[in-house]
């Protein structure tokens, strides 16, 4: 079982300001974001995470971000966590180059707190330890696999990623039914997934899928058996699977985020399907309007024009997560109506608020750069040629950003035409398809001549076992050879 | 037994070559005079009047002792001084049935010659002689001999490239082991020297073709003349493509392993945008390059990098002024990129026309091909497929295929023994593979397998 974790485990947060290159979100007018009502959508220690980050991203409205953030640490059980959150405060500071008033004037942590919850937390640790030996001792799987579990938990709470994965393997071994099994996958997706650790997930997405399907077999095999006992354990078993899938999905989805596969993305962010289904992963792992904008971005930046409209504006599904945004509809619209130029605003003006999510800020402008390749490509497509002032006026850019833009895509081959710099115009490429076959096929021709000439000679020098044998391979002529390469 | 003088030997050889009724005793003879040691040294003397034997032999009725006597006469030491005008007379007057004979001899003489010629200082005059040597010795200038790989030397030797090329236009085809005591060296050799005289005269195209062959040539074990070869022909496909193309499957794969690790790998990997990697590169590793005498290359390799960078532009653009394609292939005189472009439109690189106003307007017409061309085409290949045709049917009655044939057939069964089946099936897909060779590849693969079978 894996339990190799990534080294910075310990303080993801740390280790994650210093790898990224400081993304600086402005919080103003044409770029609107709302603290409290962002941060109201999460609980737990996601929301201390999601602050943190929020300091780091947006120096604008960190003080605001650091003192919402300390009342959350109040209510959590980990108070290491203030010391990351000063951590990234300073460097917000420092990255920002502006002097920010000093936190402890801000919010203070309240000592008399840490000192409870520490030894709240030792105490609670001995407990659980001392049980989890005493069930050893007495070999009773259940109790055991429990303890495990609790300890798992117990390490998540205080942020001790390590332990608790180790705990939640553990547990692995104790487990009598495959029921238990899709528990302990489900908590360790859920560590995996608040630990950002996104390439690990997809083996637990595997390893849970397996165990859903043998409790299904289970379940199926018990309703064939005594009928009415279990007949209303049934009913409740149905919508539980549902909501494994969807949260299996989503799990999916993110690790494909995670690494860039955004159009896989994409798809499993659609099967998620009602947002009902996530269960108790909204608000403590993430906010219906992330996926809707997860989901937005990544479809626009890979799907195709009609699957846009079939999967997304016309999904009565994705109609409801539409409205936990309001821009997003907007967004789509101006899509598939070709007015990039809002499109384009729209990403802009929201993009504080796509830089503040942590799962996706490190994608966002992978994520728009695609988007706005796709729609120049796509506004180009209908016309043979056309005014790069006009695609300027189109897409509100200057003549040098078009230029500059649409010359990018001819290189990598996405748009298949010619640029006139000195009339700045974009024309299609035309192509002789009868010339291009002919000069192909001559070509095909003589290579294959060639390529036929040279195999002949090698057949033959092989049939004259004419062949390069191992010892002195070496040959005197190299030398003697080599100095008549000089060539002028 | 035998005198051992060696003044009365010759007179003995003398005697009996002369009054011999055909070429093969004469041949047997000479091989097998005895006693060995004092062979040479018998046959690179007078007569016993002191006479010089070669006035006496005539060099068309005598070749096969004229022969012997030239290869003593060049090899043993203190030898009779040979007058360099004969051993020319000797090349362009032998009988080439007779020669054919003593194969070895022939290897020795063209030795011979290029030795004489370059301790005599004048590489220059051994060119002439051997190309008359290699043009009667070979029954056609498809098959490689022993004397290939001295001509091309000398050719080099001499910084005559040029010469050379009469005999570099024909392709190797054939490969005869009873025609000339081959060895895989003079394969090599030859096509590693011919590679580097077309690269002297900018033949890119050809002189790659024949790096690939020395590169690709069969072995269990890679050759350092192939590594060598190896480094040129990827230079060689930066002057002329731009890039280089990747080498066909048979390559032995411990070559392009070691490539990787020479910094000529490196140069290829920042041809051709990153100028300044490319001088860096040929900067660091200045002595490497210099030792393996391929500085030149490098050179013209860097100094036509601008050249695929503007062509790439071509791709993109419609019309670009001056400065601006400066800007992008990095050179900041617009003289000088004047000048880069005008020489690429002359050479049919590019089609583009440079109006007053220093603005470039890029145009590709579409390839143009005559009648002519196409048909000489379709010949050309249909004679191919003709051949190949023949070379199946061949192999097809070949002892060695047949006797495998029916040894595999064996093992299946009561009946089997006939072969008509199994070969069939062979040729079939090697007859349709090779006639379709205008549309594909897959000639090549075929011949491949059946190669290896």
């Amino acid at each position: 079982m894996d339990i190799d974790i990534a080294d910075e485990s310990h303080q993801p947060q740390t280790g994650f300001s210093s790898t990224r290159k400081a993304i600086i979100a402005p919080v103003d007018d044409a770029h609107p974001f709302d603290l409290e009502g962002y941060i109201s959508n999460y609980t737990g220690r996601t929301a201390i995470e999601r602050l943190i980050h929020i300091v780091l991203t947006c120096p604008s409205i960190a003080p605001e971000a650091y003192q919402l953030a300390v009342q959350h640490i109040h209510q959590s059980r980990d108070p290491t966590l203030y010391q990351t959150l000063l951590t990234a405060y300073e460097q917000s500071s420092v990255n920002s180059g502006v002097s920010f008033p000093s936190p402890y004037d801000l919010a203070q942590l309240d000592m008399k707190w840490t000192d409870e919850t520490t030894a709240r937390n030792q105490a609670d640790r001995t407990k659980l330890e001392v049980e989890l030996k005493s069930y050893t001792n007495n070999m009773i799987k259940e109790s055991i696999r429990m303890a495990h579990r609790d300890l798992g938990d117990f390490y998540r709470q205080l942020g001790d990623y390590a332990s608790s994965l180790k705990h939640y393997t553990k547990s692995r071994e104790f487990c009598t039914t495959s029921q238990h099994v899709l528990d302990m996958c489900l908590s360790i997706l859920e560590l995996l997934i608040e630990q950002r650790n996104y390439s690990h997930l997809t083996t637990y997405v595997f390893k849970a899928d397996a165990a859903l399907d043998a409790a299904r077999a289970t379940s199926a095999a018990n309703n064939n058996g005594p009928a009415g006992a279990t007949g209303t354990q049934q009913k409740k078993k149905v919508p539980d699977r549902e909501d494994v899938q969807a949260k299996l999905d989503f799990a999916t989805a993110l690790s494909h985020l995670g690494q860039g596969n955004y159009e896989k993305a994409a798809h499993f962010l659609l099967k998620v399907g009602d947002l009902k289904n996530l269960g108790d992963w909204i608000s403590k792992l993430v906010a219906p309007g992330d996926i809707t904008i997860y989901n937005t971005l990544c479809a626009l930046a890979t799907f195709p024009r009609a699957s846009i409209k079939t999967k997304l504006l016309e999904s009565s599904t994705f109609s409801l997560y539409m409205e936990q945004e309001p821009y997003i509809r907007e967004l789509i619209q101006a899509y598939l109506n070709s007015n990039f130029k809002t499109v384009l605003e729209l990403l802009s003006k929201y993009s504080t608020r796509h830089y503040v999510d942590i799962h996706l800020a490190s994608h966002v402008h992978d994520l728009t750069n695609l988007i706005r390749n796709w729609a120049v490509v796509l506004y180009f497509q209908p016309f043979a040629t056309i005014r790069l002032d006009r695609m300027s006026a189109a897409f509100g850019w200057t003549l040098e950003e078009v230029e500059q833009h649409v010359v990018g895509l001819i290189q990598s081959g996405d748009i298949q035409g010619r640029v006139d710099s000195q009339n700045k115009i974009l024309q299609a490429k035309k192509t002789d398809y009868r010339a291009e076959l002919f000069a192909r096929a001559i070509k095909a021709g003589t290579d294959i001549q060639a390529t036929n000439r040279k195999l002949l000679l090698r057949m033959r020098l092989q049939q004259a076992e004419l062949i390069i044998k191992p010892p002195k391979s070496s040959n005197q002529g190299g030398n003697s050879l080599s100095e008549f390469l000089n060539v002028d | 037994m035998a005198p051992t003088d060696p003044l009365q030997i010759m007179d003995g050889i003398l005697q009996h070559v002369t009054t011999a009724s055909n070429s093969v005793a004469v041949e047997q003879y000479l091989s097998n005079l005895s006693p060995k040691d004092l062979r040479e040294t018998a046959l690179a003397s007078t007569l016993s009047s002191g006479q010089d034997p070669l006035s006496v032999l005539h060099l068309t009725q005598n070749t096969l002792a004229v022969l012997y006597i030239l290869g003593a006469r060049l090899t043993v030491n203190n030898a009779q001084p040979l007058p360099f005008d004969l051993i020319s007379d000797f090349c362009q007057q032998f009988n080439p049935e007779q020669a054919r004979l003593a194969p070895k001899r022939v290897t020795i003489l063209a030795r011979g010659i290029n030795r004489l010629a370059a301790s005599n200082n004048n590489p220059r005059s051994a060119i002439l002689p051997l190309y008359n040597l290699l043009r009667r010795y070979a029954p056609d200038l498809s098959y490689l001999t022993t004397i290939h790989q001295y001509f091309t030397l000398t050719c080099l030797q001499a910084r005559h490239p040029v010469a050379a090329l009469d005999i570099l236009s024909v392709p190797i085809t054939n490969i005869e082991t009873s025609l000339s005591d081959l060895t895989y060296n003079d394969n090599l050799i030859y096509h590693y020297t011919g590679g580097i005289a077309l690269a002297l005269l900018r033949k890119w195209a050809e002189a790659e073709e024949f790096f690939e062959i020395c590169v690709t040539a069969p072995g269990s074990y890679p050759a350092a003349l192939q590594m060598e070869a190896l480094k040129k022909l990827k230079l060689v496909q930066l002057i002329s493509k731009g890039k280089t193309s990747s080498l066909p499957k048979y390559t032995h794969p411990l070559l392009i392993r070691q490539f990787k690790s020479t910094p000529y790998q490196s140069f290829v990997n920042s041809y051709p945008h990153n100028v300044d990697a490319l001088q860096e590169t040929l900067h660091r590793d200045r002595n490497t390059f210099a030792a393996e005498k391929n500085v030149g290359l490098l050179r013209q390799a860097i100094e036509r990098a601008p050249r695929w960078a503007l062509k790439k532009l071509t791709a993109t653009y419609l019309s670009l002024n001056l400065a601006d394609i400066g800007k992008a292939v990095k050179i900041d005189s617009e003289d000088e990129v004047r000048a880069v472009l005008l020489s690429m439109i002359e050479e049919g690189d590019i089609s583009a026309t440079i109006s007053a106003d220093d603005s470039v307007t890029f145009s590709d017409p579409p390839p143009q091909f005559t009648r002519a061309q196409v048909d000489q085409i379709l010949r050309d290949v249909q004679s191919q497929s003709g051949y190949l045709d023949a070379l199946e049917k061949d192999m097809a009655k070949s002892k060695e295929y047949l006797s495998k044939a029916v040894k595999g057939k064996d093992g299946d069964g009561p009946g089997g023994g006939w072969v008509g089946a199994p070969d069939e099936d062979v040729f079939g897909a090697m007859g349709s593979g090779s006639s379709s060779g205008l549309l594909g590849g897959v000639g090549s693969g075929v011949w491949d397998e059946i190669n290896f079978a």
